[in-house]
């Protein structure tokens, strides 16, 4: 916008200028489309994001339909699981079998039935109990590193903590499966099982056979796997604690144990995000649950039967579905497993960033 | 040198007319005479036109000068006949910008004499700061910044909508009260600008790395060190980098702002030393919140106060003569 | 009570020795040139059991063709979160997807992989595992990104902009090498991780006992591999199981170390 007041020869504007105007030349057009693509294909990757979610839940919601039309809500609450057809003989109202013409007895073949109660019990349970044997651990550790760890002891002993989280999923559960599973079949089930079963009240959390192979082997697993990850957010979220609400406790005359308590008070919500941020990666934990839990969909009280997670359930049966419905099934399943992660995910989030806020680890 | 009447008519400001630009000095002297009312009380004696006094450097109030004006904040800015007469490279008019809803710079209008050095001086958060980075629209950068008013670099309008502002600041360099070279090479920290408008020829690099190392006055101290880290140098060496680098752009204004706060006295020495030779060359608009430092340092001072320009003149006359006792206050130190 | 926290942290630090200890020692037995040199072969076939050649190879071109597309993606998108403010609300919501992302259970993911590219192709193969790979290495990258970001100060950013340059060459050219550093630390964290992926591998890219480049048809990796072993009936992989267990974990602690050596210089330079 050239001035339109003064003339550009007045004497108050110099007019000698060596460079020249500054509008839009040709290379300043190629400069602002390189400003242009940059920008489009960073806001295309950020998108990719959503549209990955969107995906995942998109995908699944779609090739799990025939399931919903064949099975409804009722799926959640079935217990059955049956990939194949069955043949039975037919029987008429008084239970009588059925005979045909020739006097052979008429089969029926029973269409394969999906419920997904067995894996939710298994996954619910495992997780319960895995968390019961890891939060009391992780926040004692957590206190641990922060509050009585000297600099130089804390920085390795979190190094080290941090690495469990690094083992990959197999590794746990090879280990579990060759080492742990046979020593609690061994040596820690039987006269377990032998308690429960002669204790009048508790026979039901006995069973018949004990493996090793089973929910309490998974949970356990799922503990080891669990307690770094608890441990490390607690810690963050301990150390959040601003110095004036130790010292105010302390100078009052409170034993160690006190204050600590009122750090764990003081810092509630955060620890309770750290700990359904284990209880998202424990329910949503494949690969060790696989080879140590059992694999058998049944819904039993007791922890030293065999059972079955919603993710162990799609390692072992989807890559070889025998049919479309079991598929869709499966699918069902999974999108379960899914919203059930994504829930506790942003709860976890909410409660770790947002009940923080005195902490300054509010929104990056 | 024209006269611009009875300064003391201007106590009781008459009905606001728009400042007219200072191109236009006939303008300015007809709209002041007439709106000059007569006033009592006071001595009806006009200001002697007097032969600038010998630049001292230091502020020195002469008990002879006519009783200083008192501030009011509505009135209009006290703008010395000298600038007219000058050049202009940049002119602001009526120039306003918000923080939101804070207005951090009320309608400041002001010439910037081209190839001289101009001193924005004034006490924390009078906004000289921002007026400099709304020269070469650095405030951009900020959310929730609006602008109004003109300020025009030559015969285009910054904020105009069509600017090619990148273009803009090309030849508006800027240094910065931190010194903040690139973590790359001192060689590329220099040319970075000659990259911009992809200068290949490595001989012409080389030159231009030479030739404005050698202006910042940095050449010896890094000329074996060309291709080593910038932030290895000390903090006045990475400052004069940050000048050199300036200036390898070869702009026409050079902005700096508070650019020797962060430095000890003797690499403060040399950075001034350097804007005295610059002078000439390019046009300076320096900030500094350093009395002497302006004074030393420049031709013009622009004292700033809440946002508003108060007093604008040669730098020897508002150090030894400023009109405002405001301004007067604040260069000996009894306020700010 | 605070001697029950020491106990705590011990009974921990414990477990990982138990954990490690027997992982390494059992795997140390069978790790030999053969593991690395030779591809599996069948039972009761000359030179049973072999090696995991074709697993660790398969593995390599698996994590390198998910970084082909996780890399960029993920580092663009990180740009876009730390660079980009244009729109809060899409910045707001990209930055939480991502975390969410991070938390979901692998498997999931690899049956998008699945639905995504077996079923068009009509059998497993390497691509649908790939892109499984890359699909959780994207949010990861993307966060570790953005933060590495925000350390860099902004006065670079501003320098660049006074002299004129426009902001896709002040990201190219300061901002992203300053960040280098810190931005191989998030790649090299999330390739960690995803190396050691089982779940997304089972019904993408299937496995496979043959060492092949091919990716359009079932590709071997080598946690999948370990799964076979470790879940059949042959006592001789089994063993090859522990092996590539240990191999795995020496690989990841590498990973993770280098990674602290990236990041403790760091601060140094800042």
């Amino acid at each position: 916008m050239s001035s339109t007041a003064a003339p550009a020869s007045s004497k108050g504007v110099a007019s000698e200028s060596p460079h020249h105007s500054s509008f839009r030349t040709a290379r300043h057009r190629r400069a602002y489309r390189s400003d242009k693509i940059l920008e489009v294909v960073a806001t295309g990757s950020a998108t990719a994001l959503l549209l990955l979610l969107g995906a995942l839940v998109a995908v699944l919601v779609y090739a799990a339909v025939p399931s919903f039309r064949t099975f409804g809500l009722a799926f959640l609450v079935h217990s059955e699981w049956r990939p194949n057809e069955l043949e039975r003989f037919k029987r008429d109202a008084q239970g009588q079998i059925v005979k045909d013409q020739d006097g052979e007895p008429v089969t029926e073949t029973i269409p394969p039935a999906f419920g997904a109660l067995p894996v939710i019990y298994g996954t619910a349970v495992s997780s319960a109990i895995s968390l019961t044997f890891a939060v009391p651990f992780s926040l004692g550790c957590a206190l641990f590193l922060v509050r009585i760890a000297p600099r130089s002891t804390a920085k390795p002993v979190s190094f080290l903590i941090e690495f469990l989280v690094a083992i990959p999923s197999i590794a746990y559960g090879i280990w579990g499966l060759y080492i742990l599973a046979p020593f609690l079949q061994q040596h820690v089930e039987p006269p377990l099982n032998a308690v429960f079963v002669s204790v009048p009240g508790l026979h039901w959390l006995g069973s018949d056979a004990t493996t090793g192979r089973d929910l309490f082997c998974g949970s356990l697993v799922l503990a080891i796997m669990v307690i770094p990850i608890i441990t490390a957010v607690s810690r963050d979220v301990l150390r959040a604690v601003p110095r004036a609400q130790i010292e105010g406790t302390t100078a009052l005359g409170a034993t160690w144990w006190q204050t600590s308590r009122e750090m764990l008070r003081y810092s509630r919500s955060g620890l309770f995000g750290a700990i359904m941020l284990g209880l998202a990666r424990a329910a949503g934990e494949t690969m060790a649950v696989a080879m140590v839990i059992g694999n058998v969909n049944q819904v039993r009280p007791s922890p030293f039967a065999a059972a079955q997670t919603m993710s162990s359930l799609l390692a072992n049966e989807f890559a070889e579905a025998s049919s479309d419905l079991h598929r869709a099934a499966l699918l069902e399943v999974a999108l379960v497993l899914l919203v059930m992660s994504l829930l506790f995910n942003v709860v976890a989030r909410w409660l770790v960033v947002g009940g923080g806020q005195a902490s300054g680890a509010g929104g990056h | 040198m024209p006269e611009l009447g009875n300064p003391r008519a201007q106590q009781y400001p008459p009905v606001m007319k728009e400042l007219p630009m200072p191109d236009e000095p006939e303008n300015v002297e007809s709209e002041r005479a007439h709106a000059a009312p007569s006033l009592p009380g006071h001595n009806g004696a006009a200001p002697q036109s007097r032969p600038a006094p010998a630049f001292s450097g230091y502020p020195s109030p002469l008990a002879t000068a006519p009783p200083r004006r008192e501030p009011s904040l509505t009135a209009q800015p006290e703008i010395h006949p000298e600038l007219n007469s000058e050049p202009h490279v940049l002119v602001l008019s009526q120039f306003c910008l918000y923080y939101g809803k804070h207005k951090a710079l009320h309608e400041i209008s002001m010439p910037i004499a081209a190839q001289k050095v101009t001193a924005l001086v004034g006490p924390s958060g009078c906004g000289k700061s921002t007026l400099l980075r709304s020269i070469n629209r650095l405030n951009d950068l900020i959310e929730h910044v609006r602008t109004e008013g003109r300020i025009m670099f030559r015969d285009e309008n910054v904020y105009g909508s069509n600017t090619d502002v990148i273009g803009l600041r090309k030849r508006l360099g800027m240094v910065f009260q931190k010194s903040n070279p690139f973590p790359m090479s001192v060689f590329e920290n220099v040319i970075y600008a000659r990259r911009i408008a992809d200068e290949r020829s490595k001989a012409r690099l080389h030159q231009v790395c030479e030739r404005s190392l050698r202006s910042a006055a940095l050449w010896d101290e890094v000329k074996d060190r060309l291709h080593s880290s910038a932030l290895g140098l000390s903090g006045g060496q990475q400052q004069r980098l940050c000048i050199a680098r300036a200036i390898a752009a070869e702009p026409e204004v050079l902005l700096m702002d508070e650019p020797c706060s962060a430095l000890d006295p003797i690499a403060t020495a040399k950075v001034e030393d350097l804007i005295h030779e610059l002078r000439g060359r390019y046009t300076v608009v320096i900030v500094t919140h350093n009395m002497q430092q302006a004074a030393r340092v420049s031709d013009f001072t622009a004292f700033m106060y809440l946002g508003r320009l108060v007093e604008y003149g040669p730098t020897g006359s508002i150090f030894q003569n400023p009109r405002l006792k405001q301004t007067e206050d604040y260069i000996t130190g009894r306020f700010g | 009570m605070w001697m029950g926290c020491i106990a705590c942290a011990a009974i921990i630090l414990g477990v990982l020795a138990l954990v490690l200890w027997y992982l390494i020692s059992i795997g140390r037995q069978s790790v030999n040139l053969a593991f690395f040199a030779q591809d599996p072969q069948p039972y009761g076939a000359d030179g049973y059991p072999g090696g995991m050649r074709n697993a660790l190879v398969g593995t390599a071109i698996l994590v390198g063709l998910a970084s082909a597309v996780g890399v960029p993606v993920g580092i663009l998108g990180g740009v876009y979160l730390s660079e980009y403010r244009t729109r809060a609300w899409l910045t707001e919501t990209v930055r939480f997807t991502a975390d969410v992302l991070a938390g979901v259970p692998s498997i999931v993911v690899g049956i998008l992989g699945y639905e995504l590219l077996v079923v068009p192709l009509g059998h497993f193969n390497g691509w649908a595992g790939a892109l499984a790979l890359a699909f959780i290495m994207i949010p990861i990258v993307t966060r570790t990104t953005e933060e590495m970001l925000h350390l860099i100060p902004g006065s670079y950013r501003e320098a660049s902009i006074a002299l004129g340059a426009t902001k896709a060459r002040t990201i190219v050219r300061v901002v992203l090498p300053a960040a280098t550093g810190g931005l191989i630390t998030g790649v090299m964290l999330a390739l960690a991780r995803v190396a050691g992926e089982t779940a997304p591998l089972l019904f993408t890219a299937l496995g496979s006992r043959l060492l092949t480049f091919d990716p359009r048809y079932p590709f071997p990796s080598l946690t999948k591999q370990i799964y076979d072993y470790a879940t059949g009936p042959y006592a001789e992989q089994k063993q090859q199981a522990w092996a590539g267990i240990l191999i795995l974990i020496v690989l990841i602690f590498s990973f993770n170390l280098l990674v602290r050596l990236f990041t403790r210089p760091r601060q140094f330079r800042a």
